[in-house]
């Protein structure tokens, strides 16, 4: 029940994304460049380097069943890598933003991706044969400030979107041609870019957001150190929103229709379970922390500044501050993503990994009462 | 006395501790630009409500956090004129190196001393506790500095003054 596995990569990393056999990680060292590293046996190498982005990268994805990663960058480009042999070719895909990217992800079916971005609008883009590109429709009404998630309910239409106007968003991406063999009656709103929800619960900016794998419950977390559920959201929603005691959230996981995994600033990742009436608490923190002692040493910036100055300090035994407790854990900086790692076969989910500012891809496994 | 301090700077330790959750955004405003929002000021969705910690009438902390940066201004305490003086000065052999600092702000703002501007860079090189154990440490130095550099002016000064005097003998 804790961290399986933990790796440094990196000075720090943005996001990252595992192939479908989770033998290759994808993560982007907070730089224009994607990284990928297989393991071999214990050891990592690095197999690929893929430069195609001029600014940080801030989303990758890895779709599980055609093997295309994708990845979006500040400076408003989206390139979908395939692998041929052992390279790896980009296409360009053009997005029509004027502002930068800052998250994507595969559609469940992964004919489609969406990509959020600062323009206050999204892409959803399409491959179409004919011309052997990836074309991008943009909804651009709506938000009101930078979107800064996307996440897909598994029925292949409906998309989620937070956004720094603390609101979160249910659109509907139906495109001829592309859905028109999906297209359920339960979606009643079936024109592209139809705003089925406006969802109002949080007053600051939103992050985070999720479909349960039922796709019946929606959840997306405030920067107000709250996490928000909403059940039902297209006929009858009710929701619920629990205040975390510390630091806000980042990113969120759905290991089943009953248990959340969420993780942000405070390093180390915290699980929330519905019980049987559907009521959602705060179950634990992922990480067992030790108890570190306070130590008596300020911190190494405070004893520059006093070489700085001239005079030979000696950093006093601090009796009148308490010095921040150092941290144990296995993440030590803000964790910023959390990707689900299925087990063939199965199909509840106990492994993930989380990435975060420390550089750290970190494997969790927990075991899931049914 | 001692006391005060001690509450003063936990209070400011806490909210700098849920202030400086900072991450990466880029600029709304301006294609492929990164700018720290707090210093921006275009989008007042994106910055948060400002905290001012008073310890007394002359000493304040205030605190303006956004999405990717934090502006921490403080101003310090100044008994009498020696003590506005040295404060000035001191302050501003700081200021002139905040390059070395990378955390200071080279003007501070309107109606304080000194300001740090930390953004979501510094946190990602930095620990986010060793930041604010920075900031903390600093608060309770610069008192202990200007009261060392008012003694040192004085006996400085009597020395002087002595010297010069005793020709007259």
């Amino acid at each position: 029940m804790a961290a399986v596995a933990v790796h440094q990569f990196a000075e720090c990393i943005t996001c990252h994304a595992w192939s479908p056999d989770q033998s290759m990680v994808a993560f982007c060292p907070n730089n224009s460049e994607v990284h990928i590293y297989k393991l071999f046996g214990e050891k990592w190498e690095k197999m690929h380097v893929l430069s195609k982005h001029d600014q940080i990268v801030c989303g990758i994805d890895w779709s599980l069943k055609s093997n295309k990663l994708v990845t979006v960058s500040h400076d408003r480009n989206s390139y979908v890598w395939s692998q041929e042999g052992t390279e790896w070719v980009p296409t360009l895909v053009i997005l029509r933003l004027n502002r930068a990217a800052l998250c994507v992800q595969w559609s469940p079916k992964e004919n489609k991706f969406a990509v959020g971005s600062g323009a206050k609008s999204i892409c959803i883009c399409y491959y179409e044969q004919e011309n052997n590109w990836w074309v991008s429709k943009l909804i651009r009404k709506r938000h009101e400030s930078s979107v800064t998630n996307v996440a897909w309910h598994p029925d292949n239409i409906l998309l989620a979107t937070t956004s720094t106007d603390g609101k979160c968003r249910v659109f509907s991406t139906y495109i001829k041609g592309v859905d028109s063999k999906e297209s359920e009656s339960s979606s009643s709103d079936l024109k592209f870019g139809e705003q089925i929800a406006q969802l109002d619960l949080s007053v600051t900016w939103a992050f985070g957001v999720r479909w349960s794998p039922s796709g019946s419950i929606l959840a997306y977390a405030g920067h107000n150190s709250m996490i928000h559920f909403i059940d039902d959201v297209k006929s009858n929603p009710s929701a619920q929103s629990i205040p975390l005691r510390d630091l806000p959230l980042r990113d969120l996981l759905f290991l089943s229709d009953r248990v959340v995994v969420g993780v942000g600033f405070d390093c180390n990742p915290m699980i929330f379970t519905a019980d049987d009436t559907g009521l959602w608490s705060f179950t634990k923190f992922l990480d067992q922390r030790k108890a570190a002692p306070s130590s008596s040493r300020g911190s190494q910036l405070s004893e520059a500044f006093g070489k700085l100055y001239g005079t030979s300090k000696q950093v006093p035994s601090n009796d009148t501050v308490e010095p921040s407790k150092p941290r144990g854990g296995a993440h030590e900086n803000c964790i910023t993503c959390i990707v689900p790692l299925w087990k063939r076969g199965n199909t509840t989910l106990c492994r993930f990994s989380t990435s975060g500012l420390d550089g750290k891809v970190v494997i969790w496994e927990l075991d899931i009462p049914k | 006395m001692a006391n005060t301090i001690r509450l003063y700077l936990t209070c400011i330790r806490n909210t700098l501790e849920a202030a400086m959750c900072l991450q990466n955004f880029p600029c709304q405003e301006v294609e492929r630009h990164n700018k720290p929002e707090v210093e921006l000021n275009t989008s007042p969705g994106l910055i948060m409500n400002p905290v001012l910690i008073c310890r007394n009438e002359a000493e304040k902390c205030l605190i303006e956090t956004s999405i990717n940066s934090i502006r921490i201004s403080m101003k310090v305490k100044q008994a009498d004129e020696l003590e506005n003086i040295l404060a000035k000065k001191f302050l501003r052999f700081l200021s002139m190196r905040a390059e070395a600092f990378q955390v200071l702000r080279r003007k501070p703002v309107q109606g304080y001393d000194i300001s740090f501007l930390i953004t979501n860079y510094h946190c990602e090189e930095m620990h986010k506790h060793k930041l604010i154990d920075f900031i903390v440490q600093f608060m309770e130095d610069i008192d202990k500095e200007i009261s060392e550099l008012k003694l040192s002016v004085n006996t400085r000064g009597r020395l002087v003054a002595t010297e010069f005097l005793k020709q007259f003998i």
